[in-house]
């Protein structure tokens, strides 16, 4: 029981972690390498809004949604346009931007284990006999909120369905009239959410360190390569494989091996299937 | 005519510059001894070891400097990032901040780390090849350093540790524990380590000698640095009803740890070494309180508040009143003496000659913050003890009501260890 429902826990919060990345890539073929550090930056922003100006935590959250949000548009207008298309400038790009926000963050003070958000909900259940604390549960919950959220976004809005579009077919998108380049601003503002909201919902868990940014952005590569480069529905899959797989390492074989997980998943994906799971990208390639 | 104006400034302004730091000298008396400090400056056992080391620096300084044979010279501070505590970072970025420090800072001393074990033990042959004198006093917890210190002393007599290291530390925690026994009838260990050299060494020394103290020990859990999730080595502790967690591990994401704990009301004690995130005085309002009942061994007295000497509280208010904040990790109090033993020692030896200097500080017998500093002949490894008249005694606190109360050793204690309400009393 144990492993069911800390793996669907794991799961989940892997999944958060990576829908942000995903999205932006599926829609505007961008990696967003800096999207570990929106998801650290958000966790410090609520922080500054809850602790230091005594907003209420609602309205901290609220604020620093929008903020990041803004993040993730200027990041596109002014760097990821200029070299849009470009795949590795796209890289080193996005990540120097992130490492600046990371080290800077650093630079500025931000260090040590003192940062910390408070968690929505105080207290523990038993569920079938294993302890859970009402934060992780409010995660899953979220975590499914956000999915179904998304989809309707993606599948029931006109913006949404212009992203789809621009997912699916680029050329035949702006043969139809929409602008491309409003639709990967778009993305990228939705991604930078994702990855605040991200931020929100797990930071509560542990505290707010520069080093997350790291280890997020890892596994949330490694979510996207399993899963298939720009497709959701393998990311949210990958999630849960690469998640209940760390949990079964954790319990069968040792702690120390759980961070190996997604790396190996990383290589035997590259190495067996390429595409991963949902990928669309280099399918026809492989075929031939 | 406003260029003329412009260029008489800029020469002005050089003039001014020039003229400053050798009326600065000159009011400090001499060339500045440069002691170099190769530290994790953003973890919390690198940059407490940095204030502590300026603010004995200060002090010194204050009262005249050093009396190198006569004439006072003033002591400069020169630290480098090692960034040895992060992540992934490959123990050359140390090797490279020592050696910057000896050769392009000029440092006479190295004073403080490198902070990992794995990157100090490199660091050994190229103090050795330098000739440089260096007393660590923050992180190192393995007990191979000063066991190839003895082992080739001719090479690595340039190398001392001023702070306690593992295998004492395991000794006063087995102490420890023992009167845990006795008091709560708690017998069953689960040991929870970080996938570091000094913590995977300490956890299999620990986990062997419990054993065979009685305590049952239930498993050992390793986790990689930057492990965010412990649920399940938690559920594992209540599976097999372990009463005690032993946690080694040094990294920030321990609070995490801690947390999970609270929320699970995992019915075991917390019993923390190198535990960084629960030494902090900022660890009760980082965990909103979810950390109470944690121990934690803060290696050495003089890190957390108690009357060890009458140096123990000076210490402490000094740094709280200079940095506006307690000592807060394990390398406090022990990397200020450090700087007072090495100003002793140059005093006796007259001069900054290495080896002149390395026979002073074999002769090191002072009062500290922590008790009584002397080093082992060969080892270079302070001598500790349980008492502080006796050797540098360590210091084991716990959480209780918002405030670190030391528990351990008896002679130092302000107060006695508690169960959290869910533990039940046998």
């Amino acid at each position: 029981m144990d492993i069911i429902i800390y793996g669907i826990i794991n799961s989940v919060a892997l999944a958060i972690m990576a829908l942000g990345f995903a999205l932006v890539y599926g829609i505007s073929r961008v990696p967003n390498f800096a999207h570990g550090s929106i998801y650290v930056l958000a966790g410090f922003i609520t922080w500054s809004f809850l602790r230091t100006l005594g907003f209420p935590y609602f309205w901290s959250v609220i604020i620093t949604m929008l903020i990041v949000g803004v993040i993730g548009a200027l990041l596109y207008r002014f760097i990821l346009i200029r070299v849009r298309g470009m795949a590795i400038s796209e890289i080193i790009a996005s990540y120097a931007v992130g490492l600046a926000i990371l080290e800077g963050l650093r630079w500025g003070g931000f260090r040590g284990m003192s940062y910390t958000l408070p968690v929505f909900a105080e207290g523990s259940v038993i569920i079938g006999g294993v302890p859970v604390d009402f934060q992780r549960i409010i995660m899953v919950f979220a975590g499914v909120g956000i999915f179904i959220g998304l989809y309707i976004f993606t599948h029931y809005t006109r913006i949404g369905l212009a992203l789809r579009g621009m997912a699916q077919d680029e050329r035949a998108a702006l043969m139809l009239g929409i602008d491309s380049d409003l639709m990967a601003v778009v993305s990228m503002i939705l991604g930078a959410m994702l990855a605040g909201l991200a931020g929100i919902l797990l930071l509560p868990l542990g505290n707010i360190v520069v080093e997350a940014g790291y280890n997020v952005l890892i596994l949330a590569i490694a979510v996207c390569i399993v899963g298939g480069l720009g497709s959701w529905a393998g990311a949210v899959l990958a999630a849960f494989l690469i998640g209940f797989a760390q949990i079964l390492t954790v319990v069968y074989l040792g702690s120390h091996y759980q961070m190996v997980v997604a790396l190996l998943a990383i290589i035997l994906t590259l190495i067996l299937k390429p595409s991963g799971l949902f990928g669309m990208q280099k399918q026809l390639e492989e075929r031939v | 005519m406003k260029r003329t104006w412009l260029g008489f400034l800029m020469v002005v302004l050089s003039l001014v510059l020039m003229a400053l730091p050798a009326k600065a000298a000159a009011a400090a008396g001499g060339d500045p001894i440069v002691i170099g400090c190769p530290l994790s400056t953003a973890y919390l056992y690198g940059w407490d070891a940095e204030r502590a080391i300026r603010l004995a620096v200060e002090e010194i300084n204050a009262k005249g400097g050093v009396n190198v044979g006569g004439s006072f010279r003033p002591l400069k501070v020169e630290v480098m990032d090692t960034r040895d505590l992060e992540p992934g970072v490959p123990v050359s970025e140390a090797l490279l901040a020592v050696e910057k420090l000896i050769l392009e800072k000029k440092a006479d001393f190295i004073l403080g780390g490198p902070v990992r074990s794995e990157a100090a033990l490199a660091a050994m042959p190229l103090l050795s090849k330098h000739k440089k004198v260096s007393i660590l006093s923050t992180g190192v917890l393995t007990p191979k350093y000063h066991a190839l210190i003895e082992e080739q002393y001719d090479k690595y007599k340039y190398c001392f540790r001023i702070h306690g290291e593992a295998k004492w530390l395991v000794k006063e925690i087995l102490t420890c524990l023992g009167e845990i026994k006795a008091a709560y009838g708690l017998d069953k260990l689960m040991i929870m380590v970080q996938d570091v050299a000094h913590a995977r060494a300490a956890g299999k020394i620990l986990g062997d000698l419990a054993a065979k103290s009685g305590w049952t020990v239930t498993g050992t859990e390793i986790y990689p640095t930057g492990t965010t999730d412990f649920s399940m080595g938690l559920i594992k502790a209540i599976k097999t009803e372990s009463q005690v967690l032993s946690l080694w591990m040094d990294m920030p994401e321990s609070s995490i740890l801690l947390k999970q704990w609270y929320d699970m009301k995992v019915p075991a004690l917390p019993f923390g070494s190198t535990l960084s995130a629960a030494e902090q005085p900022g660890f009760w309002k980082a965990t909103e309180g979810k950390g109470e009942f944690c121990l934690a061994n803060v290696v050495n007295a003089g890190n957390a508040p108690s009357d060890a000497t009458e140096w123990t509280m000076k210490f402490y208010n000094a740094y709280t009143a200079r940095w506006n904040i307690e000592p807060e990790g394990l390398g406090s109090s022990s990397s200020y003496t450090a700087v007072y033993a090495l100003k002793e020692a140059i005093e006796r030896a007259k001069s900054l000659d290495s080896d002149a200097v390395v026979i002073a500080l074999e002769q090191t017998d002072m009062v500290s913050p922590y008790g009584r500093i002397r080093f082992t002949p060969k080892g270079h490894q302070v001598i500790p003890s349980l008492t502080p008249e006796e050797g540098a005694v360590g210091s084991i606190f716990q959480w209780q009501a918002e405030k670190r109360v030391v528990v351990f050793p008896k002679s130092i204690a302000k107060g006695t260890i508690q169960l959290p309400p869910w533990m039940k009393k046998k």
